[in-house]
């Protein structure tokens, strides 16, 4: 490490401390969030005093021209006068830009610690090279297995990586809002993640994660990626939510129909398969039951059951519909090869399996049925991570749309059966390997608990105050400062912080344009539109409506 | 022109004459009071009249976008010092530093402003070591000297430092200083007040060498009138812009200039300049009333420095006075609700109007105030900014206690540890010669 190679961008201010200092920037030496030194000497535990390079993060600059008098502009104005061609000062802007110091160093020793001892006012402070700011964030970082997610923002040279142990283990949640660059930044750490051949799970709603299978052969020809469509299998354990599922899919059923539906699930024995196939069978028996009262129903009236019976049928129907909509999806992408979802009770390693990248295509499900289906999922891959005899390697989760599964309690959706889940999973995920991603655009809207248990955060752009608030509130690490910034981000850009890095760093995540999935290119309309073709049945339906509204318009003509 | 009773108006509607008397009503006796506004009105309509008769009024033109775009050629300097207020007890803090502001609009942006720090001072007046005065045993009030000393130093660092951009041979257009261009000596005659150092003149007046600088040579008003004859000879035209006069020098010359030619008695001469010192009525209460916004009138040579007047007369230095230039003095009403400008120069402006409306312009930039926007500019430049104070306080409590120690005196010790830990300036037991005996 040259210091003397740094250039010298300004100067420390007035009244220092050990935690922050103001200095005064030469234009547009430095940024926001950039990382830069100052020189400055503390006493060692022998006593001694030591030189040390004191390393501190701008975390706000403010620029006034103080020489500048607001009546001018009044004058300005109303004359219509031209600034540059009066003897105003126009290029004197005082920038003042605060730091969070983030330690100090000594020569010939990457190792950052603590401040113990104020910096120098007055002294330079200095714009460290590239190299040597990545090479302290790397050393101080510590990790036996960083992941290269970006670069400092508008540092292009200053490389950053993340620790990829905290990653997997700790939670991770991941906020902004929509089109800011989330789904971009999950699919460079599973680039990441698959390289080390770590297990993954993503749950996918729109279909963002397909590209790591038309590029598995040429991107990770040594990874397995899968894609499932989602298949509501139950076993006889999951009653309370097929319970829930019908309750809360089917009509709304008062107290006798309860009764009459909980009876019917105990009687009709489910033997694990297709939950709809079970919904079938149940309509079927209930109508049975209800054709003929006395033989085991005695209390409750044939009406009472016809209207369960009316409740089953559009359950069934519901599932149906959704089934189909993923499969007509599915069918869109015909390239792609689609497995039904294994069952996780019974063959937990066709889903978790090393260098294995699972992803679950939950496209067309309604938010309950989805809930349900993870539920399951995780409940039983956790299941298997839990026990003695681990049958299934600690994988990752990753849950895109997160507030479809975790919504907030405030937000009264009746309990989602993935909360539940999910909040264990997070919460002993640590001891079990389990680790999980969440994945949002309104993190206001998510479940506290859960999203308070990711200990490292990545936001990017964000304007909603209140989703603001909740991402400072569930983050540790993430200060005013930083939160300030979040409206300003760009595509892209978003703030680390947490345990997968040592402090918050502002980063321009690198974006992996061969991992979109060009199958659906659904954010370009106006090329969608440009080279838009009727389908057949659109093309015959216009050739008609002519001859068909002529005919109604002929009809409606008054007799004269 | 206004008539007697637009004037009365004029005064009433909260003139600065008006507010001026007002304030000191209290003190005025009855028969004042009662004669204000009719006398002052009758001072303004006569001194309308011989501004006029001597055609001494302009009217200047200002066409902001239109004047900026022709003049955005020009470079612009201003000048102007600012003294540090701190005080600790015992000890004569003195932060002192003058800068300048020079611009030119249509420089690239590398080269269009610069802001230069020429003159800087950070000591201890009382500390006889100290670079800028040499060391006296006052007996004069010391608050009062102190005083003397802070200005005395400001006053030379501000000339000196048009001096220098004369040396260098800045190519500029004009020069301005804020404040008068030839402050009044006068107090700066009084006995015991110090020399400056030969380290001090040496630093400011390089090339001034005369008798090997002697005590007399470095006196306050040898200095001062060097660095004046230098100003004099400068080739860009340099203004001192005064933002209010508490005296009436224009009047009065005025007046004076009249009974010399014969045109006033000399009793009407003398009863006039009477009533203008009862009534407290100054070049600014009265132009305010008679100039209209955009008004300007002609620079009249006045004398600054009078021989035989008050501490002066039987002063060593009473001889000097003479030697010192004469100034001319005029004045730019810049709007309707603030009071005219003063404006002087050391020699007669060459380009009277154009210079003029140069001052209106860039006195229009700062449209409240009515005060040369670069003036502003260079005065919030050279204040001492707070931390700086801060610093600096911090570093003459150092200071103070470490002479203490030095002496290894347990009383100066304890009396040095006490006065830092005092904050008001009551402080009056400070042992002669201060603490480093
Ligand atoms: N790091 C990046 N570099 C360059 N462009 C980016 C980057 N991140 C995102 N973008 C651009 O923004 C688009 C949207 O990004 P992305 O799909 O990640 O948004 P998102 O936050 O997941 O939005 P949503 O909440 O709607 O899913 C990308 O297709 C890409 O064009
Ligand atoms: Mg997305």
């Amino acid at each position: 490490m040259n210091t003397k190679k740094w250039k010298s961008i300004g100067t420390v201010l007035g009244e220092t401390n050990i935690s922050e200092f103001y200095f005064s920037l030469k234009n547009y030496k430095a940024k926001k969030g950039d990382i830069i030194t100052t020189e400055s000497k503390v006493p060692s535990s022998e006593g001694k005093i030591e030189e040390v390079t004191v390393w501190g993060k701008i975390s706000s600059i403010e620029s006034s021209n103080v020489f500048f008098p607001t009546e001018a502009a009044q004058e300005l104005t109303n004359e219509n006068i031209n600034i540059r061609d009066t003897i105003l000062p126009t290029t004197r802007d005082e920038l003042i830009c605060k730091v969070i110091i983030l330690g100090f160093t000594l020569k010939n020793n990457l190792k950052l610690m603590p401040l113990n001892y104020p910096v120098r006012p007055a002294a330079p402070v200095s714009y460290p090279s590239s190299e040597d700011v990545e090479a302290l964030l790397i050393s101080d970082l510590n990790s036996e297995h960083p992941l290269f997610i970006g670069s400092l923002l508008a540092r292009d040279a200053v490389k950053i990586k993340i620790d990829a142990d905290n990653l997997v283990s700790r939670h991770v949640s991941i906020f902004g809002m929509s089109g800011s660059g989330k789904t971009v930044m999950v699919r460079r750490i599973m680039d990441e993640l698959l390289k080390k051949k770590y297990p993954m799970l993503v749950l996918d709603i729109h279909g963002d994660y397909l590209g790591f299978i038309q590029k598995q052969k040429k991107l990770y020809p040594k990874n397995e990626v899968k894609l499932f469509y989602p298949n509501l299998s139950v076993s006889s354990d999951d009653k309370e939510i097929i319970y829930t599922l019908i309750d809360k899919l089917g009509n709304s059923l008062t107290d006798p129909q309860k009764d009459f539906l909980s009876s019917l699930l105990e009687k009709v024995k489910y033997e694990g398969g297709s939950l709809l196939k079970y919904i079938e069978l149940l309509v079927r028996k209930a109508r049975e039951y209800a054709s003929d009262p006395s033989k085991s129903f005695k209390n409750i009236r044939p009406a009472s059951m016809y209207v369960v019976v009316r409740s089953l049928g559009q359950v069934a129907k519901k599932l149906k519909n959704m089934e189909q909509t993923n499969f007509r999806h599915r069918q869109k992408m015909s390239k792609l090869k689609f497995e039904e979802l294994p069952d996780a009770a019974t063959e937990p390693e066709k889903i978790i399996n090393k260098g294995q990248l699972s992803i679950l295509y939950l496209k067309g499900y309604e938010n309950l049925p989805a809930s349900a289906i993870v539920s399951i999922l995780l409940e039983n891959l956790f299941k298997h991570r839990q026990e003695v005899e681990e049958e299934i390697p600690p994988f990752l989760t990753i849950i895109e749309e997160a507030h479809n599964f975790i919504p907030s309690r405030s937000e009264d959706k009746d309990n989602l059966p993935s909360v539940d889940t999910i909040r264990k999973v997070i919460t002993e995920g640590r001891k079990f390997g389990t680790g999980v991603m969440i994945i949002s655009q309104r993190p206001s809207r998510l479940d506290e608990t859960i999203a308070s248990q990711c200990n490292s955060q990545i936001v990017f752009r964000m304007v909603n105050q209140k989703d603001q608030r909740a991402t400072t509130r569930d983050s540790e690490t993430l200060s005013v400062d930083d939160s300030k910034q979040l409206p300003n981000l760009a595509n892209g850009q978003g703030i680390i912080s947490g345990q997968v890095v040592n402090f918050s760093l502002p980063v321009q995540i690198k974006f992996d344009a061969e991992l979109i999935n060009d199958d659906i290119g659904n954010e370009n309309f106006i090329s969608a539109v440009e080279n838009w073709d009727d389908k057949e049945s659109v093309k015959q339906r216009k050739k008609f409506a002519k001859d068909f509204s002529n005919i109604t318009s002929i009809d409606r003509r008054r007799a004269n | 022109m206004s008539n007697e009773r637009d004037i009365k108006n004029k005064i009433k509607s909260n003139s600065s004459l008006f507010t001026n008397f007002v304030k000191n009503a209290v003190s005025a006796s009855p028969k004042v009071q009662n004669n204000f506004l009719d006398v002052s009105t009758q001072v303004a309509l006569t001194v309308q009249k011989i501004l006029e008769d001597a055609d001494l009024i302009l009217n200047l033109e200002y066409k902001g976008k239109d004047f900026w775009s022709e003049n955005k050629c020009k470079t612009s300097c201003f000048v102007d010092g600012g003294v540090d207020k701190t005080s600790i007890i015992s000890s004569a803090p003195l932060s002192i530093r003058t800068g300048s502001y020079i611009v030119k609009p249509d420089a690239a942006d590398k080269n269009r402003e610069f802001f230069e720090e020429s003159m800087v001072f950070l000591g201890d007046l009382y500390d006889p070591k100290n670079e800028l005065y040499d060391f006296a045993e006052d007996d004069f009030d010391e608050d009062q000297m102190l005083n003397k000393k802070k200005d005395g130093a400001r006053i030379i660092f501000e000339a000196v430092t048009i001096v220098k951009h004369i040396l260098l041979n800045r190519k500029f257009d004009y020069c301005f200083l804020h404040g008068p261009i030839e402050a009044t000596v006068m107090p700066f005659t009084v006995m015991g007040f110090p020399t400056f150092t030969k380290f001090a003149v040496e630093n400011m007046l390089p090339f001034y060498s005369k008798n090997k600088l002697n005590a007399e040579a470095r006196h306050f008003i040898n200095v001062y009138l060097e660095a004046l004859n230098s100003i004099k000879k400068s080739k860009f035209p340099i203004y001192g812009i005064v933002e209010t006069s508490n005296s009436a020098p224009y009047i009065k010359n005025l007046l004076f200039n009249y009974k010399s030619k014969g045109t006033i008695s000399e009793k009407d001469f003398k009863n006039t300049l009477a009533t203008i010192k009862k009534y407290k009525i100054t070049d600014s209460h009265l132009l305010e009333i008679i100039l209209q916004s955009g008004q300007a009138i002609k620079p009249l040579e006045v004398k600054k420095q009078i021989q035989g007047f008050g501490v002066t007369s039987g002063s060593a230095w009473e001889d000097k006075m003479d030697s010192f230039p004469s100034v001319h003095i005029g004045y730019i009403k810049i709007n309707n609700h603030s009071a005219p400008i003063r404006i002087e120069t050391l020699n007669p402006p060459k380009n009277l109007i154009k210079d003029y409306e140069y001052i209106l312009a860039t006195a229009k930039l700062l449209p409240n105030y009515g005060f040369p926007v670069g003036l502003n500019v260079v005065d919030k430049f050279a204040k001492i900014p707070n931390w700086m104070s801060k610093a600096s306080r911090k570093y003459y409590a150092t200071h103070l206690l470490k002479q203490a120690i030095r002496s290894k005196d347990q009383n100066t010790i304890s009396l040095a540890v006490k006065i830092l830990s005092k904050k008001v300036r009551s402080w009056r037991n400070r042992p002669l010669g201060g603490l480093a005996r």
